[in-house]
């Protein structure tokens, strides 16, 4: 399973403490996808920022909703990488 | 390129160019003719409210960036710059990315005597630099502070910046205040009557700082004049920024 998230250097100088939002989810669980196919919008730092699928797969589960926030590190989705 | 547009036809040209692989860096300098009110990505679901409060003479979009509403208008001059993914200017972290651009707009002004200070990561990791005695309002972009945006000597906000990055590019956005916008409008739309005060304490503009050329209460003929000059040093300043590129303005 591959998690889905913020790569660290988009952190790199971000205040600690500071949260990034999932604006929204462009892909539904279950959806199957191919490798660069964004999957969700999140904001961080004024960027709205498309994260883009890391592999082929499905997208098997939704972590952080869309609305809610996320700090450093955390995986918003989980991908099972497959064709 | 410098263009008179209206904020849907800024929103239009950055769709536009976002829509198909950004192969070279591209910008345009906006001027507003008339006003309109830009929310934030995260905003959008007070669109149809705002909308509403405002009017139907004042448009309001949302547009794809992150950071609070902005109130556009004649007293406000825009630099928008695409560039391909693996850019030079786009690559590292994220807040670095906006260095540059807050950079090119801090000698673009100084030209016209105004002096600016960049906000440094650190500063602002020590506590809000704004204005002794007023609190961010992060729902005006020009009411909360960002890495790399423009202020003067005492932490009011002159430019904001703001960028989206997608699969096919990326597309920085800096708005720089060349008069006071008139404030209650923007806040009466957002239903934030009671941030008047702060948001004018916490903002500051070209004229108000002594711009050579500007004057708070010009006449629109001399506010014109500035406009132009401002914003073809913005693009003259961009034109070199990118040159080596094989850029297009």
């Amino acid at each position: 399973m591959i998690e889905i998230g913020l790569d660290d250097a988009a952190w790199k100088d971000v205040e600690p403490g500071t949260e990034a939002l999932v604006d929204r989810w462009l892909v539904a669980e279950g959806e199957r996808v191919t490798a660069g196919t964004p999957l969700a919008v999140v904001v961080l730092v004024k960027t709205s920022i498309e994260i883009p699928a890391p592999a082929d797969g499905v997208l098997e589960r939704i972590v952080v909703d869309a609305g809610s926030t996320f700090g450093r590190g955390v995986a918003i989705g989980l991908l099972r990488e497959g064709r | 390129m410098q263009v008179q547009a209206s904020a849907a036809d800024e929103q239009d040209w950055i769709r536009e160019a976002l829509a198909e692989p950004v192969r070279r860096p591209c910008w345009r300098v906006w001027r507003y003719r008339t006003p309109a009110i830009v929310l934030g990505l995260s905003q959008r679901r007070l669109r149809e409210a705002v909308a509403v409060r405002a009017g139907s003479s004042l448009p309001v979009l949302v547009r794809a960036s992150g950071g609070g509403a902005v109130l556009v208008g004649p007293w406000m001059v825009s630099v928008t710059v695409v560039l391909p993914v693996r850019h030079r200017l786009a690559e590292g972290a994220l807040v670095d990315s906006y260095r540059w651009l807050g950079e090119l707009h801090a000698r673009v002004l100084r030209r016209f005597g105004v002096e600016t200070r960049l906000l440094q990561p650190q500063a602002l990791r020590e506590g809000d630099a704004g204005p002794a005695g007023t609190a961010p309002l992060p729902w005006a972009c020009f009411g909360a502070l960002s890495p790399w945006e423009l202020v003067d000597d005492e932490g009011r906000k002159l430019c904001g910046l703001a960028q989206q990055r997608r699969a096919n590019g990326i597309a920085l956005v800096a708005g720089t205040l060349m008069r006071r916008p008139p404030w209650p409008v923007l806040c009466e739309a957002l239903d934030r009557s009671e941030d008047l005060d702060a948001l004018t304490r916490r903002t500051t503009d070209c004229a108000a700082l002594g711009a050579r050329g500007a004057t708070v209460d010009a006449p629109d003929e001399a506010h014109e004049r500035f406009a132009a000059a401002l914003a073809a040093s913005f693009d003259a300043a961009l034109a070199r920024a990118l040159a080596p590129e094989d850029a297009t303005g």
